[in-house]
This record gives C-alpha cells, sequence and structure tokens, in this order.
C-alpha cells in the first residue's frame, strides 16, 4: 500500500480532474454528432452523405478513444493514489498525446471530410471520393499518436505494478492458486487491470502496425497489402479496445462500491480463474467481427463463437454475483455513486448479453451489419461504461463518506436512464427489422416497409437522445463545480 | 432458413431471447435494491449467493453448450452444403453497384460484365459467387417483406461462396451492407424470383 503524500495526491486530483472536465466536454458534442445522424436517418432534416459519414467517423472513434481515455485515466488515478507510486509527469504526456491526436481526427473529419468509418476498412480509406487524401494521412497519424499514448501509459502502469508485486504472474494471481494463501495480498484493482491492460497492450501494438501499413501504402500507393489480414488486424484492435474500456471501469468498481456497502470485494481463486479466462476470451473474441467473410477459415469462426460464449461466463458467474454479495441485505444507502455502479453493472450484463446472441454464427448471418450491432454495444457503453465513469465522477466531486452518500439520484439521473433506454430500445427494434447500420438514409431502399421503418425508429431515437442530453445537463448543474472545487 | 420453427425468424428469435434476457437482470436488479433496505451478515449472505452460483454456473455453462451445438446445424459455410447447388452465380461489387450474371466467370473481377438485375428460379439451390473489384462491400438479400434472409461479404481478391434457396417467386432486393464511402446507401439491386 501506498504511503500517503498529499502533494502527491494533489497532484493525481489536479491531473484526473483535468481528464473529467475534457471528458464532461467531449462527451455530450460527441453525442450531439450522434444526435445529427440519427435525426438524419429521421428526415427530420438533410445532411449530405459525405458530412454524415464524416460525424460517423468522428463519432465512433472520438466516442471509442474518449471512453477508453478516461477509464484508464481513473484507473491512473486509484492506482497511483492508493497503491503504488505512478509517473504524473507520464499521465500529463499521455493527456497531452490524446489532445493532439483528438484534435488531428477534428481537423481530419470536419474540415478534410475524412469518412471511411472508425474502423478504416482497408482499403476504403484510399478509395474514397469524398475526403481529401491529406485527410486520410492525418487521421491515421492522430491514430498513431493516441495509439502511442495508450501504450505508453498502458506499459507504464502495468510495469510499475510488476515492480510492486514481484512479476507478471503475481499480477494475475498465480499465487492464489496454490494451497497456502499469498503472504501479500493482491488487491482486485491490480489483478482486473492487469488481465486488461496487457491484451490491450497487444492490441496497441497490432492497431500500430496496422497503421503504419497504411501510411506506408498513403506514402506509396503502389503498395498494397491483404484486405482480410487487415480486417482481422483493426477488428482483432477495435474489439480489445472497447472490451478493455469495460473491464477497467470494471475494475474501480471493485474498489469503491465496497466503501458503500462496507463489505470487502477480495481476490480469492474463483476470481483468479475469472479474470484469467477473460484475459484470454478478450483476445479471440473479436473473430466474430469475421463470421460473414466465409473466406475466413471456419475453425476461426468456431474459436469467435466459443471465446464469445466463454466470456459470458466469468463475467458473470464472478462479477455479477460477486455485486449481489456486495448489495444483498447490505443496508446501503442508495446515493448516486452505487445506483450508478448498479445499473452500469446491469447494462453491461443485458448489452453483453445481446452481444453473445449476435456472436451465434446462425444468428449473426441474419443480424451482421443490421442496427442490432450498435443496438448492443451502445447498451454496453451508454448504460454500462457510462454509468461507471458517472458514478466515478461524483465520487471524485465529494470529498468524504457522508457527502457521497447525500447525493441522491435525483431527476438528472433518472432522466439520462430514461432517455438511453429509449434509444437503445430504437436500435434493437431496428435490428429486429433488418434496418441496416451506417447508412445516411434509408431512401434508397425499396423493400418492404425497411425504409419507413428505419427513419421512424430513427425519428424517435432522436427524441430520446435529446432526453439523453437532458438528463446529463441537469446532472452538470452540481457536478462541474464540485469536481472544481474538489481539485482545490 | 428459419431458426427453430418456420413461424420464429432469427430476428424475432433474438429479440425474444435479449428481451427475456433483460427482463431478468432487470427483476434481479430491482430485488437487489429493495433487498439492501435490511442488514444479514456478509458471511451468511456469501454461504447463500455462492450456493446459487453454483447453480447458475452449471446451469449456464450447460445451456452455453448445448446451444452452441444445435446452432452448427444452421451454419451459412459452403462447407456446410451438401448437396451440389442447381446454379451458379457470379456476382461482383463495385463502388457503387452490383454486376451479376449466371455462371462461374473465369474473367477477373474487373473484366467481368454483369447487370444489377437478374432472374432466378424459386426452390433451387443458388450460389452466389461474390467478390469485389474494389473495396470491401457486403451481399445481402432482403425479401418481399423487408427481411434480411441471407448475406455474405465481397471483398477484393477473396471469394465467397453463398447458397440460397428462394422459398418462393417475388421479388428480392440486394443492399450493400458494408459500408463503402458516400453512395453506400444506394447500392442495390434486384432479383427477381419465378
Amino acid at each position: 500500500m501506498l504511503q500517503e503524500n498529499p502533494a502527491e495526491q494533489k497532484r493525481h486530483k489536479k491531473l484526473i480532474v483535468i481528464w473529467s472536465v475534457t471528458f464532461l466536454i467531449l462527451f455530450p458534442v460527441l453525442i450531439a454528432l450522434g444526435l445529427l445522424m440519427r435525426l438524419n436517418q429521421g428526415e427530420v432534416f438533410k445532411i449530405d452523405p459525405g458530412t454524415f459519414y464524416a460525424l460517423m467517423t468522428l463519432h465512433g472513434l472520438g466516442m471509442a478513444g474518449v471512453l477508453f481515455s478516461f477509464s484508464w485515466a481513473a484507473l491512473f488515478y486509484l492506482i497511483g493514489t492508493r497503491y503504488i507510486k505512478l509517473n504524473i509527469g507520464l499521465g500529463y504526456l499521455v493527456y497531452l498525446l490524446v489532445l493532439i491526436g483528438t484534435v488531428g481526427l477534428v481537423i481530419a473529419s470536419l474540415i478534410g471530410k475524412f469518412a471511411a468509418g472508425w474502423y478504416l476498412l482497408y482499403p476504403l480509406p484510399f478509395k474514397g471520393v469524398s475526403w481529401t487524401g491529406w485527410s486520410t494521412g492525418l487521421t491515421i497519424v492522430s491514430l498513431i499518436i493516441l495509439g502511442v499514448a495508450w501504450l505508453l501509459g498502458s506499459l507504464h502502469v502495468v510495469y510499475a505494478l510488476a515492480k510492486e508485486y514481484g512479476s507478471f504472474s503475481n499480477l494475475m494471481g498465480w499465487q492464489y492458486l496454490g494451497k497456502t494463501e499469498p503472504e501479500k495480498e493482491l488487491p482486485s484493482i491490480v489483478l482486473i487491470t492487469t488481465a486488461s491492460l496487457v491484451p490491450a497492450i497487444l492490441s496497441f501494438i497490432v492497431g500500430a502496425v496496422f497503421l503504419i501499413m497504411n501510411l506506408m501504402q498513403h506514402f506509396e500507393a503502389s503498395l498494397t497489402f491483404d484486405p482480410l489480414l487487415l480486417k482481422n488486424m483493426v477488428f482483432f484492435f477495435g474489439h480489445t479496445l472497447v472490451n478493455v474500456t469495460m473491464y477497467c471501469c470494471v475494475a474501480w468498481v471493485y474498489v469503491l462500491l465496497p466503501e458503500f456497502t462496507k463489505r470487502d470485494w477480495k481476490v480469492n481463486k474463483v476470481v483468479v480463474y475469472s479474470w484469467n479466462g477473460t484475459f484470454i476470451f478478450i483476445m479471440f473474441a473479436y473473430f466474430h467481427h469475421l463470421y460473414m467473410d466465409f473466406v475466413q477459415p471456419v475453425s476461426l469462426h468456431y474459436a469467435g463463437q466459443i471465446a464469445s460464449y466463454m466470456s459470458s461466463i466469468p463475467a458473470t458467474v464472478v462479477t455479477m454475483f460477486g455485486l449481489i454479495v456486495q448489495v444483498y441485505h447490505a443496508k446501503i444507502k442508495w446515493s448516486i455513486i452505487p445506483m450508478a455502479f448498479l445499473l452500469g453493472m446491469a447494462g453491461w450484463a443485458i448489452g453483453g448479453f445481446a452481444a453473445v446472441v449476435d456472436s451465434t454464427m446462425s444468428i449473426n448471418k441474419i443480424l451482421h451489419n443490421t442496427l442490432w450491432v450498435p443496438a448492443h454495444f451502445h447498451t454496453y457503453m451508454l448504460l454500462g461504461v457510462v454509468l461507471f465513469i458517472l458514478g466515478f465522477l461524483f465520487y471524485l466531486a465529494h470529498n468524504n463518506k457522508e457527502e457521497r452518500d447525500a447525493v441522491k439520484p435525483g431527476l438528472g439521473f433518472w432522466t439520462f436512464v430514461f432517455g438511453a433506454s429509449g434509444f437503445l430500445l430504437m436500435f434493437y427494434l431496428g435490428g429486429m427489422k433488418s434496418v441496416p447500420r451506417r447508412y445516411a438514409d434509408y431512401t434508397g431502399i425499396d423493400i418492404g416497409n425497411v425504409h419507413e421503418t428505419g427513419a421512424l425508429l430513427a425519428k424517435t431515437a432522436g427524441g430520446f437522445v435529446i432526453i439523453v442530453l437532458i438528463g446529463l445537463l441537469i446532472m452538470y448543474g452540481s457536478l462541474f463545480s464540485k469536481l472544481l472545487k474538489a481539485s482545490k | 432458413m428459419n431458426l427453430i420453427v418456420p413461424l420464429i425468424t432469427v430476428q424475432n428469435f433474438a429479440g425474444i431471447v435479449s428481451l427475456i434476457g433483460a427482463i431478468v437482470v432487470l427483476s434481479v436488479v430491482l430485488f437487489l435494491i429493495s433487498s439492501a433496505s435490511s442488514y444479514e451478515d456478509k458471511h451468511e449472505v456469501k454461504e447463500k449467493v455462492y450456493k446459487a452460483r453454483k447453480r447458475y454456473f452449471i446451469g449456464l455453462a450447460s445451456v452455453a453448450v448445448i446451444l452452441f451445438f444445435s446452432s452448427l446445424q444452421f451454419l451459412p459455410y459452403p462447407k456446410n452444403q451438401t448437396t451440389p447447388a442447381d446454379k451458379i452465380v457470379t456476382v461482383v461489387a463495385m463502388q457503387w453497384t452490383w454486376k451479376m450474371g449466371e455462371g462461374v466467370s473465369t474473367l477477373s473481377p474487373h473484366d467481368f460484365v454483369g447487370t444489377n438485375e437478374i432472374t432466378l428460379p424459386a426452390n433451387k439451390s443458388i450460389q452466389f459467387v461474390v467478390s469485389s473489384m474494389d473495396v470491401n462491400h457486403n451481399f445481402a438479400i432482403y425479401n418481399s417483406k423487408g427481411d434480411l434472409v441471407a448475406q455474405t461479404q465481397a471483398m477484393p481478391e477473396y471469394e465467397n461462396q453463398l447458397y440460397y434457396t428462394f422459398p418462393e417467386p417475388g421479388e428480392y432486393a440486394i443492399l450493400c451492407l458494408e459500408y463503402c464511402g458516400m453512395p453506400h446507401g444506394f447500392m442495390t439491386g434486384k432479383i427477381h424470383i419465378n
């Protein structure tokens, strides 16, 4: 356990407040891009398709980047203030690089109109007609900067933890698998951080190679690569990043929720097996993104379904039941913080379940690239990751237990949850009605009622997004000023 | 092509199963919120919950194994095709239209000439040989009700084989389901089934 150093704690607090304010500004702006997209699909107004897809690209890259960056930053703060000494200067460097990368992406998409989607599905970045050549290069470079930031940040945390706890195997909790209890206790946040950030590091390396290959083609057009290989690489990177974002959040729930339930949430054999399993499954589940690539070896499709199914076991058997042990008959005061954590777990479970359904090859053959896909990952993000982040932010904004117990989930919180649920329901219904994803609008679809249904659901979803934004705004009223005060 | 019984489409099956899952999760949440006003010792809670967890683990693992194996008979891959197709159709995707023609093409995707409308017979197994001459696309077939019934990726440098038997005469639409650039939403084709 770390020796408390008030000056160091203050510096950590300042950094996390900077991250928090940045998150609180960027998040609704990125939601607003989504709102524009849904209202355009709902034919409330007309955006030209080139602009629509540029907004779609920025929304996807921005949300994934901001949510991962913040979940890493929160881990950096909690680990750095409670367990081991971390280099705050490096924390600022990561922040600066993320900021530079984000500005690059904004310029590339809003000015250069880069619109190849978050996944830069090779070779589309080089064969678009609605964006400028320089914006492709700027996007690739900006993503490399973001990747370097995340790689540095994750390597630093894992390295510092390994130094403190002895080895990688200790970080993964293998010392708990013997017959005797280990001498030094391994905090659950350390185990989960390792099981999350190590696969993340691997995915960043693969992502970096993918980006460098793209950069090479950007400068030398005659150079081309295998599209199936690059598809595997980008989905390994993207899927892992999104999964890891959730697991980083779960890591802090293991630490913060016990402060409200007064029940510890410790590492034991079952928890170790669970997160070691997750460590493996994270890296193979991405194959389910390639089910419709029939030329991919079928054994890899099988691996995708098995890993996706298996990943539900540790998540629900250990974390969800661990949550039940925490909360059941615990005499909790339901302030906004434990409520956000509890509902966040529910959002994770519901979105995760819909994801497992879609990871079944026989179902994916119909749901692939319909609105079912954004339905499940938006559930996982909006009612999972974002609720965890809100819980963390309210925790951070209040300095002691009394204050944290007193802040109730008020109108803003419930408005947000209601709006988010309605918004997500429209996506699920769209998936069930075979409405395709990534369509600027549905006017080109001349079969059945797909066009009319898609437009109606999109318009309704737009209404719910406005409710989400109102909920956020109400919460911001108290959150902003308290956060700034807490950093002083 | 339906999953469980002919009356339940894959879309409805996924929707119903996910809805049940969501209801179960929300019921547990409500139960937990209401339970948390009273107090019980953690060790007693642990004992009760861990017993339930063991049963849940065995149940979940069994359901996962059963679902995994039972779902394998509905795989869309050519390997699962036991009989040869009655007709072969070559499909080449390009930004932003489809080229289709009967038979196996020996030409490169660039040189292949086809149309984005084709007429095919009902109740015959059709093998679509799908590729692309530029970027990734997705060859998705919609029936006249607007339900997606089959799909595969159309990739440059690769050929995907999709087998489908059209159950009844009528109009089917082809949509591109992989984002491929600005006019992606208008990359459509037609299949007339006699």
